[in-house]
């Protein structure tokens, strides 16, 4: 930053205005305190951004690590290889539990019926656990009102609210 | 940033090793472009929006040269690292390369090359440019006002599928003077329209990096050293150009307000004639001004291309306290609205409530979701966007009263602009550069320290993939 010895600026427009009012065309000098206190907190200002970003990377890490282990369960639980599996994590409270849904036959993302699992718990050997889950019929939204032929975890928590469509697959499916 | 020095500086011609360097530096930066925009042009990238086939010619290329890779998160990141090394390397020699008589015309040549691979590839990163186009079609093909609808009402035009979900449904959030602008693209057709966009992009960026040089040289700073510190920018370059981003558009308006200012300055900042043949004093005010008022039409350009370009107005009005930047100003948003008026109504200058509504959203790259994440809560809640608010509007009225009192405007204005980017609960890449050309002129030299280190840390957010990569 510019120090320049020049003061006031000159001309009467200003001149009624006390001098530590008046504008100036440039900086006094003797205003190496403000400037010490500016730098101190953009360097804390920085240290700050650099451990959220930090932080936030880490946390990104753990959750790709977390995520491609559930990938790994559902297609290991299931035995279907599919590569279209829709991962919901739960943004809401910020726990670890993930609900994984792929179809249960061949063909586009939602056009078989979804097989989902609830997957909780620390990844252990490149597995989670899935300790429950629910179908969905094809074409059909994850809610309530369109889950059926739920199993562990989710009867407990009463996550379904479609009896099962007739001839539709229903088999309890846990592992992990 | 490297200044020129005094008259009678020595300057001292780098060493072949440091000239080997530099020219290594400037070809991982080539390479690093060319990767990104070969691996785009094969398609079927996460990383690349749908768009209409532009590149089919660089696909061939890539295949005859034995390219055939999509581009994924980790190639990305990889030439994102070695882009921004290069940079970094670029940036730390310079004050040593700035000595060579060659070295202006090498950046030039570095910048230019940069500029026209990036722009000659596949629409990187951002569905955005979609969505100037479908604005600009409902106008002028559907007969529908942008600032009323969203794009969902003209789901049968072809641009339709190109346009991000999010978008769909919400209409411009730009200014006046860039939808006209960007109006005309609309009868070139669907792939001229983008190519149209691009284009824009790269004329605006070009006058961009012209005025930096003259601000630079005016200021007596190495306008070669701040030409590559703006041009070969990593962020610049891959996601401001390569989304043909309105953005740079919105820069080169910020900078030739900057320019007609910085031009009266001798290097040392004190105002007065550049030049021994100046004209005398009545003709010199009559040419300061037109000058101040071209500034303050400038600004409001820049404003009514994207509301942030007029954060620049009350820092020059401040400084400058000249009738005329103020006449200037409303000239500008007068003959603006005259024009602008008869095709949009008042909604074309509602800024504030775009800017209302953009304020609102939230993206996982912004630094307070970032904090948030680090305190334990899974996002920003309406209560921290109001504390936001209150610190952006502190740190302003802080650099408002120090402008005032004789600190740089072009400093306080970049100030401003870093601040509204890192308090953003919607941060993207191209939101980092609004303050870099005015950083690299600055006279306040923390402000592009600062720049950078908000980019770096933008840049270390993206990289969580390369340590441990989603297996679909």
């Amino acid at each position: 930053m510019s120090a320049a010895t020049s003061t006031a600026e000159p001309g009467g427009r200003w001149e009624r205005l006390p001098e530590r009012l008046r504008p100036r065309t440039h900086e006094r000098r003797g205003r190496g305190d403000l400037r010490r206190v500016e730098s101190t907190l953009l360097v804390l200002a920085f240290l700050i951004l650099t451990v959220a970003v930090v932080n936030d990377v880490v946390r990104q890490v753990h959750v790709n690590e977390r995520i491609t282990a559930d990938l790994h369960t559902w297609r290991t639980i299931t035995g279907n290889d599919l590569i279209n599996i829709s991962v919901e994590q739960d943004l809401t409270h910020h726990t670890t539990r993930d609900v994984l849904c792929g179809n249960t036959g061949a063909g586009p993302p939602g056009t078989q019926p979804q097989a989902c699992l609830i997957m909780t718990g620390p990844t252990v050997h490149g597995m989670r656990a899935a300790n429950g889950g629910f179908y969905l019929p094809p074409y059909f939204q994850d809610k309530r009102v369109n889950r059926y032929a739920c199993f562990g975890t989710a009867v407990r928590e009463n996550l379904c609210g479609l009896p099962t469509p007739p001839g539709a697959p229903d088999e309890p499916l846990t592992g992990g | 940033m490297a200044a020129t020095g005094g008259a009678g500086a020595e300057r001292v011609a780098p060493g072949r090793a440091t000239l080997a360097l530099a020219g290594a530096c400037a070809l991982v930066l080539l390479m690093a472009t060319l990767e990104v925009v070969l691996a785009g042009a094969v398609g079927h990238s996460p990383l690349i929006p749908g768009s209409p086939r532009l590149s089919g010619w660089l696909q061939a290329i890539g295949r005859f040269i034995g390219f055939h890779e999509r581009l994924g998160f980790r190639m990305f990141l990889i030439a994102l690292l070695c882009f921004t090394g290069a940079y970094s390397g670029l940036l730390v020699l310079a004050r040593r390369i700035s000595a060579d008589r060659r070295a202006a015309r090498w950046s030039i040549a570095l910048v230019g090359t940069l500029a026209v691979v990036v722009c000659a590839g596949p629409v990187l990163f951002s569905t955005d440019v979609f969505s100037y186009i479908a604005y600009a079609r409902m106008g002028m093909l559907h007969g529908l006002d942008p600032y009323l609808h969203g794009p969902i009402r003209i789901e049968g035009d072809p641009i339709f599928k190109y346009v991000g979900e999010d978008w769909l449904k919400v209409a411009t959030a730009y200014g006046p003077m860039y939808t006209l602008i960007s109006y005309p693209l609309a009868a070139l057709g669907l792939k001229g329209a983008v190519w149209g966009a691009k284009v824009e992009a790269l004329a605006a960026s070009a006058g961009t990096l012209a005025l930096t040089w003259r601000c630079a040289r005016a200021r007596g700073y190495d306008p070669a050293v701040a030409l590559v510190a703006v041009g070969a920018n990593p962020l610049y370059v891959l996601y401001g150009l390569g989304g043909a981003h309105n953005d740079v558009i919105m820069t080169f308006f910020m900078m030739a307000a900057v320019a007609l200012v910085v031009s009266e300055e001798n290097p040392s900042g004190s105002a007065g004639p550049t030049s021994s043949a100046s004209p005398g004093p009545s003709s010199r005010g009559r040419l300061a001004g037109n000058r101040d008022a071209l500034a303050g039409a400038s600004v409001v350009a820049a404003g009514l291309v994207k509301a942030t370009g007029a954060v620049l107005l009350p820092f020059m009005l401040l400084s400058r306290r000249k009738v005329s930047t103020m006449w200037g100003a409303a000239a500008g948003l007068v003959l603006v609205a005259a024009v602008s008026f008869p095709v949009f109504g008042l909604h074309g200058l509602d800024v504030i409530s775009a800017l209302n509504r953009d304020a609102a959203l939230v993206s996982t790259d912004s630094f307070p979701t970032e904090i948030a994440h680090l305190l334990g809560k899974p996002g920003v809640f309406p209560a921290d966007h109001t504390l936001l608010k209150v610190a952006l509007v502190a740190i302003v009225a802080h650099l408002a009263w120090r402008t005032w009192r004789g600190y740089d405007w072009v400093s306080a204005s970049g100030w401003t602009l870093l601040a509204i980017a890192v308090t953003s609960t919607w941060l993207l890449a191209w939101y980092t550069l609004w303050a870099l050309p005015l950083a690299v002129v600055a006279r306040d030299r923390r402000l592009l320290i600062a720049t950078f280190a908000v980019q770096g840390l933008f840049i270390v957010h993206q990289t969580a993939p390369l340590f441990s990569p989603v297996s679909t």
